[in-house]
């Protein structure tokens, strides 16, 4: 992983494309909304957003020694591994370390992918043993996929199933497996290249869609900041130190309080109503819209959800649901939002 | 609460929300309880939209089933009491002295991967005791774990054909039998098999449809205030795991202690004889295939009472035990429903059913069994039909003619009411491919693909390690000098090497050439021609196939659309698309042509088909050749590529002059043929109908 190396674009100084950076935090505050589907053109920052995102986050805690990094907090998302040494009475020590940003390539292979028998232990000792995969390397990181809509539709619903479960179960070339893999997924997808299954967008807790920026002074500032950060990246990093310090204790702070922001049954309502009217399938999108809106709340340091919140979460997760006809191009039923919301006021 | 025997993560892992906080989804519920109460019911399978609690349920599920008695020890968790199905070990340590102790343990919910492998499944060769101990075991695989336990399958229509194939196979007979890697071994396996799936992204094979007891369709809940209800929950139970539990846990002992009671009154529970005799009145009604739904509807409302606290079944009961057992056995026609466009995707893929390719033969019942479906909906499909087809067509002459009149005008005529269309399958030529698929599923000999299974070497170079080790494994022994000499912990021989077999779901390249010459313009034939390739398209979306569009018209062809994953893309091309102008059919083939060997070039893999949809009535030529004759010189050259398939979809009306010019270039490129009118899905049925 050669990029951690060198010095990362800073987060905070992408210029524009305000609900894919917002879409990011959100997840980083609150992984349970379950990642973000990007949507636009190449060229848009969407790697380099997801890298930088990265950069911003604090460093985690793991426990030492332990192949997944395990959360030593986490009695209950631990590896069997941990958990047998905790049985055992041991005491586990941690250290900390960066979020790792890991690549799923559009050619991996399913064996890469969950895991497999690890052929060079079984051949020179003759025992068997898990090779781990790319899932198990995305245990508490960002698991960036680039094309997500090309992947092999086998490796679509392996990924997505394991997204969805936070656990990697492998029953395969003569090994059984599993393994904690909570992840935060960042997809990312050329529309014009082909549609992604109803089913794999559902798998997504937000979608944003993102194009190049219109506005001619921005672009000229795109150029100018990329061409600053190219020239000398360490010193183009320290400008943006600061900012960066300040949107990292933004993400702690709300990450912190996140369980104590509360959701007024008047919100519940909208959600609800929200979800009816616009005719999205089954209840993942008012499930993941409440935890939107309330990571919102958070992040904007209020104790409770308000409509607004509600409003934002709205546009961030039926965008990918809505119920369409066949081929008829995405897009959410904006009248129908605003008559619930005008409904609940 | 580890009731996921292969994956203790699972219940562990995290939390599993409470089967009693589930909100509303009775059905389901009462479908997955019934069969906590009586096992052999035979599973449920929960077909529905996504982001309704399937999966929650059947994972909730596994916390409320009931104890069993095993013999100790055993691996396959044996019954004392059955003294007919065994395993070997149990059945010669069993004697008539019967000194086997007997534990109790919960009935085992175990989880189908969906990248799970053939040998996990059925069980392999004990690899590290084989290697270094030289001692042939049986190492049991997934099917051993669930023996007289449940088989969850999250996305069962996913599952490999593979897979299900073993699945089915010992669903049947009750036994798993391992003939492999030397070792021949046959254990008792009586599965319940639990599924779940979104119809949308395909229908289950009707074997397998059959070897699930029940059937439930959830749909999400509509009530505002039961969504708010569920976000409450969820939202509770993600924020804080084990106090919500806490809060259910007497709903769930309630639960639990109403169903063991269920299980030891379900055995004394009466039936009727007028009761039986509603049963087998209601499967007669409903031309179910089989006895199967009989007896599981038998057992079904015998639970059904139990769980209600009755010693007798009521007529509700089997009313409410058919209501569960049926759905998906019955063969006539289900009550017919106006087809939105959502509720076609769904019929389509009935068709699509990967096998029926090469199992007509064998399932014509079941094949004929989706379309007869269909006939209800034709007639309000195609209300103007008649209309258009008897009125005489005045400016088709025209058209052919050349430029005249109003055929000359440019037009952009809307799309059609889309439809379902038949199978278009190529045929098959003799390669490694082999029919099925989502519309082909080929076995193809690069190194993509999943890895199902593994054969003795074929000189793929795609070497499957871990089951050539397995084969290895029993000699090791007999290697062990050898091994010593070379410093190897293993020892393998070119005999011993297994190659992979990888299956991969491909699409093929479909290439539209459309006529959109001024004759094409008369009458609603445009718009019935773009409601055919939109229909087409629908097709190929689902089929996950790669389109491409040529267009002919005036003096030229063009690549409207090169090929593409974007069925949108066709669309929105489709929906632009102007109409007018001469017919140069022979410049569209030409194009079309280069395109599809441009792609073989690429993409040897995926063969093209052609679709080539007009009236055929040429006019303009490349050469000072006649129009029609270089046509038909260009489709010899591609017949000649024997790669690219055809199919020509005629759309000459029946009328007073039918030249027929599209059927004849259809018989020079030797592939298939239809007229546009065939094409929906209900023609075929006649075709069918008539042909038995």
């Amino acid at each position: 992983m050669s990029y951690h190396n060198r010095v990362t674009y800073p987060f905070t100084a992408i210029v524009g494309q305000e609900k894919m950076r917002k879409a990011l935090i959100l997840n980083a505050i609150n992984p349970r909304i379950g990642g973000v589907l990007i949507r636009g053109e190449k060229g848009t920052a969407k790697s380099t957003a997801a890298r930088a995102l990265a950069d911003l986050l604090p460093e985690i805690e793991v426990v030492e020694g332990c192949v997944y990094g395990c959360d030593p907090a986490d009695m209950n998302g631990m590896c069997e591994e941990c958990k047998e040494k905790i049985a055992a009475g041991s005491q586990l020590a941690s250290t900390f370390r960066k979020t790792r940003v890991v690549d799923l390539p559009v050619s991996a292979t399913e064996d890469r992918v969950v895991g497999t028998l690890d052929i060079e232990h079984a051949i020179t000792k003759g025992e068997k043993r898990f090779e781990r995969g790319i899932l198990a390397e995305a245990h508490r990181g960002i698991l960036y996929v680039d094309e997500v809509n090309l992947l092999d539709d086998s490796l679509a619903d392996l990924m997505l199933d394991t997204a969805a479960m936070g656990v990697n179960v492998v029953e395969r070339e003569g090994v059984s497996h599993w393994h904690p893999a909570r992840f935060m997924l960042v997809g990312t997808m050329n529309p014009e290249e082909g549609e992604l299954r109803p089913q794999l967008l559902d798998r997504f807790g937000l979608c944003v869609e993102i194009e190049g920026i219109a506005d001619a002074d921005l672009r000229v500032e795109v150029i100018k900041r990329r061409s600053r950060y190219e020239a000398d990246p360490a010193a183009f990093a320290t400008e943006w130190e600061e900012a960066q310090e300040a949107e990292r204790g933004r993400i702690l702070s709300a990450a912190r309080m996140l369980s104590d922001v509360e959701i007024p049954d008047e919100m519940l309502q909208l959600v609800a109503t929200i979800a009816i009217r616009t005719g999205v399938q089954g209840h993942r999108a008012d499930i993941v819209m409440t935890k939107t809106s309330r990571t919102l709340a958070a992040y904007h340091g209020r104790a409770a959800v308000s409509k607004d919140d509600v409003r934002e979460a709205a546009d961030l997760t039926l965008l990918h649901r809505t119920r369409r006809k066949p081929f008829e191009e995405m897009g959410l039923d904006r009248l129908q939002l605003d008559k619930a919301m005008s409904e609940a006021s | 609460m580890s009731e996921f025997a292969n994956s203790h993560a699972h219940a562990e892992f995290g939390s599993v929300y409470p089967f009693a906080a589930i909100v509303d989804q009775e059905l389901m519920k009462k479908a997955l309880i019934l069969n906590a109460i009586d096992p052999k019911i035979g599973g449920v399978l929960i077909k529905g939209d996504k982001g309704t609690a399937k999966s929650t349920a059947v994972r909730a599920l596994a916390a409320l089933l009931p104890e069993i008695d095993v013999i100790d020890g055993c691996e396959y968790g044996c019954d004392p009491a059955d003294h007919a199905s065994k395993c070997r070990q149990c059945a010669e340590g069993v004697g008539p002295t019967g000194r086997a102790t007997v534990s109790r343990r919960r009935v085992r919910l175990v989880n189908l991967p969906l990248n799970a492998t053939e040998d996990k499944v059925i069980g392999s060769i004990d690899l590290e005791r084989a290697i270094k101990e030289g001692v042939k075991r049986f190492e049991p695989g997934l099917l051993a774990l669930a023996h007289r336990g449940v088989i969850y399958i999250d996305e069962v229509n996913l599952l490999n054909d593979h897979i299900v194939d073993v699945l089915l196979d010992v669903a049947s007979t009750g036994v798993n039998r391992v003939e492999r890697e030397t070792i021949s071994f046959a254990h008792p396996a009586e599965i319940v098999l639990v599924g779940s799936m979104n119809p949308e992204e395909g229908e289950l094979r009707p074997q397998l449809l059959d070897r699930f007891g029940l059937c439930v369709q959830v749909e999400g809940l509509s009530d505002p205030a039961d969504r708010v209800e569920l976000i409450r929950r969820r939202e509770a139970h993600d924020v804080q795991p084990a106090s919500f539990a806490e809060r259910w846990e007497r709903d769930q002992t309630a639960l639990r202690e109403r169903i063991v009671g269920a299980r030891q009154r379900a055995v004394r529970v009466l039936m009727t004889d007028e009761s039986v005799k509603l049963i087998a009145a209601i499967c007669l009604e409903n031309s179910v295939s089989g006895h199967r739904a009989d007896v599981v509807i038998e057992r079904t409302a015998r639970a059904i009472a139990a769980w209600e606290g009755r010693t007798r079944v009521a007529t509700d009961d089997i009313l409410l035990a058919a209501e569960l057992a049926l759905p998906h056995r019955r063969r006539a026609s289900v009550p017919s429903e106006p087809p939105p466009p959502q509720q076609q995707h769904e019929h389509e893929h009935q068709h699509d059913d990967e096998d029926q390719q090469h199992e007509r033969d064998e399932e014509m019942n079941s094949d004929t069994d989706s379309r007869e479906q269909t006939p209800a909906r034709s007639g309000q499909d195609r209300p103007d039909q008649s209309e258009t087809e008897q009125s005489p067509d005045p400016q088709d002459s025209q058209g052919e003619t050349g430029p005249s009149g109003s055929s000359m005008r440019d037009e952009v005529f809307s799309v059609g009411e889309p439809y379902r269309v038949r199978r278009i399958a190529p045929k098959e030529k003799k390669t490694l491919r082999r029919g099925s698929g989502r519309r082909s599923r080929a076995k193809t000999a690069s190194k993509s693909g999943r890895y199902v299974k593994a054969v003795q070497r074929r000189d793929s170079r795609d070497v499957a390690i871990d089951s050539t080790l397995r084969a290895a494994a029993p000699y090791q022994l007999g290697r062990r000098a050898k091994a010593l000499e070379r410093e190897l912990a293993v020892v393998v021989e070119a005999a011993d090497i297994r190659d992979k077999v990888r299956e991969k779901r491909v699409g093929n390249l479909l290439i539209f050439i459309v006529d959109a010459s001024g004759s094409m313009g008369a009458q609603r034939r445009m718009i019935e021609t773009k409601a055919a390739i939109l229909s087409l398209l629908i097709d190929a979306y689902q089929k996950r196939d790669r389109v491409g569009m040529v267009v002919f018209r005036g003096d030229s062809a063009e690549l409207l659309l090169p090929p593409t994953n974007s069925v949108e893309l066709a669309r929105k091309k489709l929906e632009e698309m102007p109409v007018g102008g001469k017919t140069p059919l022979s410049c569209g083939l030409a194009r079309a042509y280069e395109v599809a060997k441009a792609h073989l070039r690429k993409d040897p893999d995926t063969p093209p088909l052609l679709i080539l949809i007009t009236d055929g009535r040429a006019n303009v030529s490349m050469s000072d050749i006649r129009p029609l004759e270089e046509a038909r010189k260009v489709a010899i050259a591609i017949e000649e590529e024997e790669r690219i398939k055809t199919l020509v979809i005629d759309t000459e009306k029946d009328g007073l002059i039918r030249l027929g010019m599209a059927a004849e270039i259809a018989r020079v490129l030797g592939g298939q043929y239809a007229k546009v009118e065939e094409l929906r899905a209900e023609g075929i049925v006649g075709a069918v109908m008539s042909a038995l």
